[in-house]
């Protein structure tokens, strides 16, 4: 059976755990099982600390202002909308450093409604200055951008995707900070972010059998977002869809659109989740299916943009 | 409850207070007589630091959690050489560090940027549980509102500090009963016993009542946590502005600022 990212979480944990004595992990009464190792190898520095957000960030910020290299990590909303005070003045504003795991972004828990829904993430900590935002769809990407960054001196988001995209990257592919273009093309750029980089490249595959040949750029590191490749592939191309698990308003989307718009006869697209709450129960797939993000609404999106 | 006394202390901070709002035209003189004979007792008889080098690993921790009190702090923080004659004259001035709110980013000694209730009690839990973590005996020391009581994180972090014993950690309630004003049940000692702390009662304007609390305070590493409601008077010294009513932040005039420090001579 694969591996999960989240297993791959208590792995990472474990792993520095080990070698450094200022790693303390903090959870809100989740991933408790599979931290246990850790809680046992890392005596003292393991906190299953309470159903109380807001004061978890802060209380993470209180370790990291002597010294030690907090890990939070809980359900995505109430982690950044619940706590984002939080984030922005005792972390943030303060300049100090911590971690920040999140799961149960965008739909992930489809069925447990809107309290458990949170896409609109991407957007709010973006207005916040010493922040960085990964997010890794598959096990080895937690564990190298963890890695690369987890000590660099600002808050880093990690918002681990419920679904792996499924593609097999290798270690040395993953640098924080620098997009992959994983399929080369000329005709259409094609960027994705978390699990739905399976559905660009199940759309690319669909193009091509029209004779059009995307590429397709996948990005970890939401923030500092790598402008060069995109840029690069944008100005070959002149076409672009962004596809992504975050609403329209603030995602990584605004963010392509602001680093490309002045690549002459730029033509743009966004499929994300529209501005509005998702109502609906289903599966994941269902969930993806009603926002309008899949193969086939990707597809449809550029019909326009080429001859026949 | 214990008896407030008649006198009045540190009338010469209470002056530098006062002259401060004057010239920097802003300020809530209120709440910072409300606490200046505690943060000022802290600062002379409690807490280990070294201003020439606030960031000494081995001092105290102090928090103003109540960040409006600010001046209480400042011109302790002046007296004791943190920071000099003219960062007091820049008092809410463009260039100046000082503003109506602590900021730890710009403040030697300030361990905080307090302002938004609520806050300072949950980043001071993270500072004991560090210390903690680090075998450290450093004390923690935070001082509330009694109206920032009515913010649910105060209680989210009391509940954390019992259930970690972080014995490390006094909190100081000054307890003004000005958030009485929207919430009269308020029996402040009843609550925090109810969340398993160690409850002392005092006169927050009378230093041997908070000596001798202090005393009694064991500061240990793994304990019970500590708090001190300290009865208090918002505006204490000057009766006219005293309690919660205009002065909360008002700004004397020429006529008001001589009949205030007529009363502090």
């Amino acid at each position: 059976m694969t591996k999960s990212t989240r297993q791959q979480f208590a792995d990472t944990m474990l792993e520095l755990g080990k070698e450094n004595n200022d790693l303390v992990v903090m959870v809100g009464d989740i991933g408790h099982g599979s931290l246990q190792p850790f809680a046992k190898a890392c005596p003292g520095r393991y906190y299953n600390i309470g159903i109380l957000e807001p004061t978890t960030v802060s209380l993470g910020a209180g370790l990291s202002a002597v010294g030690l290299c907090p890990v939070i990590h809980t359900i995505a909303p109430f982690l950044i909308e619940r706590s984002f005070e939080q984030i922005k003045l005792d972390f943030c504003y303060h300049g100090l450093a911590g971690n920040i795991v999140t799961v149960g972004s965008a739909f992930d828990y489809s069925n447990l409604g809107v309290t458990h829904h949170c896409y609109g993430d991407f957007a709010m900590l973006k207005t916040l200055q010493n922040t960085e935002i990964c997010f890794p769809a598959s096990p080895i990407e937690f564990d190298q951008l963890f890695k690369q960054s987890y000590q660099n001196n600002q808050l880093t988001v990690y918002r681990i995707a419920g679904q792996s995209h499924g593609i097999e990257f290798k270690s040395e592919d993953i640098v924080f900070g620098k997009a992959i273009c994983v399929q080369e093309g000329s005709d259409i750029t094609i960027v994705a972010t978390g699990s739905q980089l399976r559905t660009a490249l199940d759309a690319a595959e669909q193009l091509l059998s029209k004779k059009i040949k995307a590429e397709v750029i996948y990005v970890h590191t939401i923030r500092p977002l790598d402008n060069e490749l995109i840029r690069t592939s944008v100005k070959k191309t002149k076409k672009i869809v962004v596809i992504e698990e975050h609403m329209r308003s603030g995602g990584l989307g605004d963010d392509i659109l602001r680093a490309t718009y002045d690549i002459q006869d730029l033509k743009f697209h966004s499929i994300s989740i529209p501005d509005k709450f998702v109502t609906s129960y289903g599966s994941y797939d269902q969930l993806c299916e009603s926002c309008g993000i899949t193969p086939k609404a990707l597809i449809d999106s550029t019909k326009n943009w080429f001859d026949g | 409850m214990t008896n407030i006394n008649n006198k009045t202390l540190n009338k010469d901070l209470r002056r530098k207070i006062v002259d401060m709002v004057i010239e920097g035209q802003d300020g809530h003189i209120p709440s910072a007589f409300s606490i200046l004979d505690l943060i000022t007792f802290l600062y002379r008889d409690i807490l280990k630091f070294n201003s020439k080098n606030p960031e000494w690993l081995e001092r105290d921790y102090f928090i103003l959690s109540k960040g409006h009190g600010c001046l209480a702090l400042y011109v302790n923080l002046h007296r004791h050489g943190f920071i000099t004659d003219n960062d007091i004259q820049m008092f809410c001035k463009q260039g100046g560090i000082l503003g109506e709110h602590p900021d730890r980013t710009k403040i030697p000694g300030a361990e905080a940027s307090t302002g938004s209730l609520g806050h300072g009690l949950s980043f001071s839990v993270g500072i004991a549980l560090g210390l903690k973590i680090q075998g450290k005996n450093n004390r923690m020391i935070t001082l509330l509102g009694d109206g920032e009581c009515q913010e649910g994180t105060v209680w989210e972090a009391a509940n954390v500090a019992r259930n970690r014993r972080l014995g490390n950690l006094c909190a100081i309630v000054d307890w003004n009963k000005s958030g009485m004003t929207l919430m009269p049940e308020d029996d402040m000692p009843k609550k925090w016993a109810a969340f398993g702390w160690n409850v002392e009662i005092i006169d927050g304007h009378n230093e041997k009542e908070m000596a001798q609390a202090f005393e009694r305070i064991e500061f240990k590493n793994d304990g019970i946590p500590s708090v001190i409601i300290a009865n208090t008077i918002k505006g204490k010294g000057v009766p006219f502005i005293e309690g919660h009513g205009k002065w909360h932040h008002r700004i004397p005039n020429q006529e008001e600022y001589k009949k205030i420090m007529g009363t502090l001579v």
